[in-house]
Parts: C-alpha cells; structure tokens; sequence
C-alpha cells in the first residue's frame, strides 16, 4: 500500500484475532460492504457501517458464521431482509477470501467475471465495488452519499417488499400501466382528496383535554389545583383522541381485471400518499404481492413502474381462496388490527374452489372492522354477482361497490367515512350477519358451492348489498 | 431454573460469545450462535437489542437469563395501546404533594413554601423507565426489558427514541437525570406492526426463528427435566410437523415445554392418539386448527413423529 504504515497512528487498533488491524481499512470495507447491501435493498446507513466496524473489532473476523452474524446483528431490520443480507454477505465473503492471501491491501482488479451473471435481481456491480477496490486506505475516498439517499433507488426494484421477485426462473410480465393519462391521474388523485376527510375515525386510547370531554382528568386537574391548595376551583376532562382506522388494500390484477387494475393502483397509492391515513397494500392474482413500500416512492410513475416489475403475475388467471389464504396467514397480524378497513378490489372471477374464498373471506372479515368489496363489473346494469369467487365471498362483504369508473368510487368515500345518510345501522347490520356467517363458515363453506344453490335470490338476502340505487343494479 | 446457577459476580462472566451460550444454558436458555452473537454485540457496544419473532420463541425468557446471567436487576416495561410518559417514566405523586400543602397550612409555614418542598423527589413516582436511569452507579447496570412494543403506539416508539439514544429523561421539576451506566436494554416485537425504522436504527436486530428438532429436544429436557426422553422427543417431533401444517397459530416453543409439562402430569409416559386428541388445545389455540388436526390429522403425524 501507498502510505507507510506509522505504529503510533491511533487507527490501527489491536484485534483479539490478530496482533494489529487498521481502523480504517476496517471501516472503509465496513461502508464498502453497506453499500453493497444498501444496493441490494436494505435500509442500511453510515451509522451502521461505523457499528459493523465495531463488531469487526470485537470478533473473530477469520471465522465466517460469527462475522456473518454480526453484520447481520447491525444491519439487518426486518426479518425479511434476512435473505437478501444473507446473499449479499456471502458475495462480500468470497471476494474478501479471495483478496486476503495476496496481498494485505484489498485488490485492486476488482472487476470480478465470475459474480456478474449470478445474482440477477442483486443489481449494481458499481457501486460497491470501486469502495472496496480504491478507498480502501482512505477515508476521504468514499463517497459520501451512502447516508441519505432514498431518491437514486433505481437499482433496487422490487426487491423491498418481494424477496420472491429475485427468482428469474419465473418470467416477469411488465405491464406497459405505468404511463397514465394526466386525466386519469386528476381522477384518482380527486377521489382521494374527497375521501380523506371523511374517513371513517376510530377511538384511540389517548386522550386530549377538552372542555367538551366526558371524563374527569384528575391528574392535570390535581396538577392546577396545587396552586390553591388542593381546593378544586377549575374542573377539567379529557376525550379519547380519533384517529382515521388503518386501510388494506388487496388489488385484483388479473387479466380480467386489466382495464381497472391501472386506475385502482393508482386510487390506491394516492390513498398511501395521504399522510393521515395508514395504508397497506398488496396485489394478487395467482399470489399475493405486498406493494405497500413500492408504492410509497413520491415519484408516482417510478412507484408503479416497480410495482408492475415485482409483480410477476400481471394478467393471469386469479385465485383469491390461495391469496386471501396468504393473506390470513402470513399478512394479517402484521398489517391488520381489529381495527382496520380492508378494501378488496376484485371482479372476483376465480379459478380455484369457491368453498376456499369463503373460507377464507370469512376469516379475513374476522380480522377486520369493516370489509369493503369494490367490483369493476358491478356497475353495468343488469349485474349479478354469477362469478363463483364472487358469490362465495358476497355473504361476509360489509359493503359491495361498484368501482367500474371514477364516480361510483366516490361511494367508497362514504363508505368509508362511515356514512351515515340515514342508514347507519348498515355497517352493523352487515357485520352481526357476517359474523353469525363466520361461526358457520367453515361448515357452511362447502354447502356454497353448489351454483344452482344460491341464485340471485339468495344474493339478494345476502347481508352485502350493492348501494347503488336500491337493487344490484347500481349506477 | 436450576437453583445451582449463581448470578455472576458482574457482567465480565459474559465477555465472549462462548461464555454467553454457557451462562444462558446454565439457566436452562439454549441459544444458537448468532443470538449469542447479538447479545455479545449489543452488549459490548451499548446497544439495545431488538428482538422479533413468533409468539413463544423466548424472547421475553431471554432478558430474564440476561438479567440473572449478569446478576443484575430486571426492569419491565410491557407496552400497551396508550401507554404514555406518565406510566413509564414518572409521575408526580398528587395526592401527597396535597396532604403535604395541607400538613404545612396547618403548620402555619403555607406562606413559606417553595416549590422545592412539594416537587421534591420524594413526590416523584419512578416508573419503570426511569427507575432503569436511576439505578445506581457502582453495580453493575440493570437490564431493561421493553416488551412488545409493536403494542404500544408511535407516540410513545417516539418518545424512546431520545431516551434509548441519550439514556436520559428531562423532568421539568427537578432537572436532567441522566444514567451513570447506561441500562442493557432488551426491546421485544411480536410483529403485529412494523417497528419504526427510527428506532431500529438505533438497535441491535435479531429475528428469533423456531429452533431446529435437536435443539428443541435440548430446550424440553432442559426446561421440564422430569419429562422422559420418549415423551420429550415425540412432543418435539409432532410440534414441528404442525408448524409444517399451514395453521392459523403455530404453535411456539412455550406451547411445547407447556405440552410436555401437561402430559408429564397426566402421567403419559409417551403420545397416544387418545391424548394428542385430549390435549391438544395446550398446543392449539384456535378452535378452527384443533378442528383440522383433531383425529385422523394427528394421527398421521403422530405416526411420523413416532416412526
């Protein structure tokens, strides 16, 4: 190496598994390391570079199990970043073997022929190498933005939410979706200002004081009587704070429902992007997708670009038993609290077994408060809800829409804000219905099946019930 | 636990990866090599180590052997929706500030009050938090457990933020009370929600995972040592074949060592059909799984787990 090696510099530091190590060889292949993890997808900053580093110092860096644990330790965050740590890890590991017998600096041919090609979804071959090849000695030579940059993520698509996304051998369909019309765009983005407003408000558990409040504040009222000696001359009450409910949403986007899917993301991230409301969102069309960090990205077109590169079931077939399945199983109790308004947008063609989807639309309907169904096809006239997914799921829907255009998804605005107009009681309604449904749903689920069994008439009696005027002939 | 353990002098017993796997198994706590790892870490670098897994993976049990490993005290904050400062960090004692002001009118020495005699520490109720700042500054420091925090809401995750980074509190009153030694502090999550990048980034993370059939098996002789091998290893064996059956709770290693425990006192010497059926809601929490595994199910598992 270039710079003469001084035994009074204070970065060289003594290891336990080896006589001297320099401090800033360490770090540099710390940060170089970060950033290739960062590449890869993972929240990683300086802050956890620097304790990796630490870690470093602390070990046996010789001993690979203990050095991978470490780093997993400092930068790993959420269980699903496991993975891609863990393949990210072993590419840093290879390299780093293969660089330390020649020399004791990091080698400089850094163009590595053998990793190009095997980690597809782990883009950048840039980025982390030029860290770990020049700078080595220096840190002034790494590049700073390693800290803070959440807007160049260009590398990195899909790989977030969708760890599945990595496997090649399934070919990805990109959707030529995420190029909207400026009025489509207007359309979402107004029903979406309609709706936040009047979003429907759940009761936390904090309070705020308020003169209109029912309950006594007895420590803030002892706290400014302390001035009279204890004597109550000023009574003061508090109210629980509100709260718009969390919103999940389950988008169909399968090839029938093609025309829409665009239109309802779009509905959907203009939801994410409201500040005031917590929403979750995944699509499904033979399996499910969990698209909520994609589509948080500010940049709108870029965020369904990603969504539409991670998902690799555009416009195949459907099966909502298997993706509500996985929803329940894998997704609700992270996502969904009791609380929450789950929003499933589907024309609810299906192709697996209906006793599945009303299975498991029951149990969802469990999870949640309030279980809104939005259908494209619901809007034409004449409508029944013949698709056997559809007329399965129908009896634990709290609410059926039609979402064929932009006006009628203004319903959904009253929907959700509770409305109100004179039919309270419907929500309630729906939910005792739903769950006398779901004490039986298991038993009930294969009497369903049966397509002569449930004509329109059942539909009818059916807790759900379309809003639009009257019947199920809506708008 | 096993009475033999004695509590380490002080936290040097814990100064490697090793001897951390050999003091938690003391206290009957088999941990693999990279939870020992991030314990090791968060330890030696000051950092609050976040815990995630499913239900029954021993996350809570972990901080209880920490604490006891060092031989130090154990500090509890279980989070809840609503959960705020007055809860768990301090509150002013009300009611006695009151009698105070009143023994002083009736003293006549009500004119001479300052604010220093009723806002004194004596009136200051020490919730947990701060109880885990204030401990004293020669002994070894206690270990913090903040349990399922994924229950408490963002306000209060934002509220530890300053105090997981600066291990100080700021009562308006009396002042800044800052930690002589910072706490170890153990956070645990269940994941009903995604825990805050923010105060992720200032931890430690290990995702707890279910341990493998051997290791369980060492955990069930270890935890219900009455239990016969046989039994220990055919509990073990079925547990892992449900969590293989797509059901709607796993069951989770408490679920395992709460089986052995119940069968052992049923006087079951090893499964049966009959007592997998009786006792299966020790393992099962949800009537819907009992209902799939119930009978034939278990039968063919148990054929499995016994073959």
């Amino acid at each position: 190496m270039t710079t003469p090696r001084d035994p009074t510099d204070p970065a060289i530091v003594p290891a336990p598994w080896g006589p001297e190590v320099d401090g800033r060889r360490l770090l540099a292949e710390s940060v170089g390391f970060g950033r290739a993890l960062r590449a890869a997808g993972l929240a990683t900053d300086l802050g956890a570079a620097v304790d990796f580093t630490r870690a470093l110092t602390l070990i046996d860096v010789g001993e690979r199990e203990l050095v991978r644990a470490a780093g997993q330790a400092v930068f790993v965050r959420r269980r699903d970043d496991r993975e891609v740590y863990d393949r990210v890890f072993a590419r840093w590991w290879r390299r780093r073997q293969r660089k330390r017998p020649v020399t004791d600096g990091p080698a400089t041919a850094a163009e590595d022929e053998t990793l190009q090609d095997q980690e597809s979804g782990l883009a950048s071959p840039t980025g982390d190498e030029g860290t770990l090849g020049d700078h080595s000695d220096t840190i002034d030579g790494i590049p700073m933005p390693i800290a803070a940059d959440d807007d160049d993520g260009s590398e990195f698509d899909g790989v977030i939410a969708a760890p599945t996304a990595y496997s090649s051998s399934e070919l990805l369909r990109h959707r030529d979706f995420d190029r909207m019309t400026a009025a489509e765009l207007r359309d979402a983005e107004r029903l979406v200002d309609l709706l936040e407003p009047r979003l429907e408000l759940r009761r936390t558990r904090r309070y705020e004081l308020h003169h209109h409040g029912r309950l006594l504040a007895p420590r803030t009222m002892l706290r400014r009587n302390l001035s009279t000696g204890g004597q109550f001359t000023e009574w003061v009450w508090r109210r629980p704070t509100k709260r718009p409910r969390h919103i999940v949403v389950l988008c169909d986007i399968s090839g029938s429902m093609e025309r829409h899917s665009r239109l309802l993301l779009r509905f959907v991230q203009a939801l994410s992007a409201a500040s005031s409301v917590k929403t979750e969102s995944f699509v499904f069309g033979t399996r499910l997708t969990r698209v909520t960090r994609l589509l948080r990205d500010r940049d709108r077109d870029r965020a369904l670009a990603r969504v539409a590169d991670s998902v690799n079931d555009w416009a195949g077939g459907t099966r909502i038993g298997e993706s509500f399945r996985d929803f329940n199983l894998h997704w609700a109790r992270r996502t969904l609290r009791t609380s929450g308004v789950v929003i499933v947008v589907s024309d609810g063609w299906d192709r697996g077994d209906p006793a599945l989807v009303a299975t498991e639309t029951a149990r969802l309907r469990r999870n949640c408060h309030r279980l809104v169904w939005l259908n494209p096809l619901a809007g034409t006239p004449g409508y029944e809800p013949l698709a056997g997914g559809m007329r399965a799921a129908l009896p634990f829907v709290d609410d059926f829409v039609p979402a064929g255009t932009v006006a009628s998804l203004e319903r959904l605005g009253e929907i959700l804000a509770g409305v109100r107009s004179g039919d309270t009681r419907r929500g309630g309604e729906a939910a005792a219905s739903a769950d006398a449904g779901e004490r039986h749903s298991a038993f009930v689920a294969h009497l369903i099946e049966p397509p002569a069994a449930l004509g329109a008439g059942s539909v009818a009696r059916a807790s759900a019930r379309p809003l639009g005027g009257g019947g199920s002939q809506g708008a | 636990m096993s009475p033999a353990a004695e509590p380490a002098a002080n936290g040097s017993a814990l100064d490697s990866i090793e001897s951390i796997q050999g003091r938690f198994r003391d206290r009957d706590y088999v941990c693999d090599r990279s939870l020992a790892t991030a314990v090791f870490l968060g330890l030696k670098l000051g950092r609050p180590l976040l815990l995630e897994g499913e239900a029954g993976v021993g996350k809570t049990e972990l901080a209880k052997v920490l604490a006891a490993s060092l031989g130090t005290r154990l500090i509890r904050l279980q989070c809840y929706e609503g959960l705020d400062v007055n809860a768990a960090v301090y509150e002013w004692n009300y009611p006695r500030q009151m009698l105070e002001i009143r023994l002083l009118e009736a003293r006549g020495e009500a004119d001479r009050v300052t604010a220093h005699d009723i806002f004194g520490p004596e009136f200051l109720i020490r919730r947990p938090l701060l109880q885990a700042l204030e401990a004293d500054a020669d002994g070894e420091p206690p270990v913090l457990l903040i349990d399922e925090i994924d229950r408490a809401d963002e306000e209060f995750e934002a509220y530890l933020l300053e105090i997981l980074s600066d291990f100080q509190v700021t009562v308006p009153e009396i002042g800044t009370i800052k930690a002589a030694r910072p706490p170890r502090v153990i956070l645990t999550s269940n994941r009903t929600r995604e825990v805050h990048d923010a105060l992720k980034r200032r931890c430690l993370y290990h995702w707890i995972d279910y341990p493998t059939a051997q290791k369980e098996f060492e955990i069930v002789l270890a935890r219900v040592p009455a239990a016969p091998e046989q039994l220990a290893r055919e509990v073990v064996a079925f547990v892992h074949r449900l969590r293989d059956a797509d059901l709607t709770k796993v069951p989770g290693i408490a679920e395992t060592l709460d089986w052995a425990a119940a069968l052992l006192s049923l006087g079951s010497r090893e499964l049966t059909g009959e007592i997998v059926d009786e006792t299966l809601g020790v393992v099962l929490k949800y009537e819907e799984d009992i209902r799939r595994i119930r009978g034939e199910t278990a039968r063919t598992y148990l054929a499995e787990a016994t073959a």
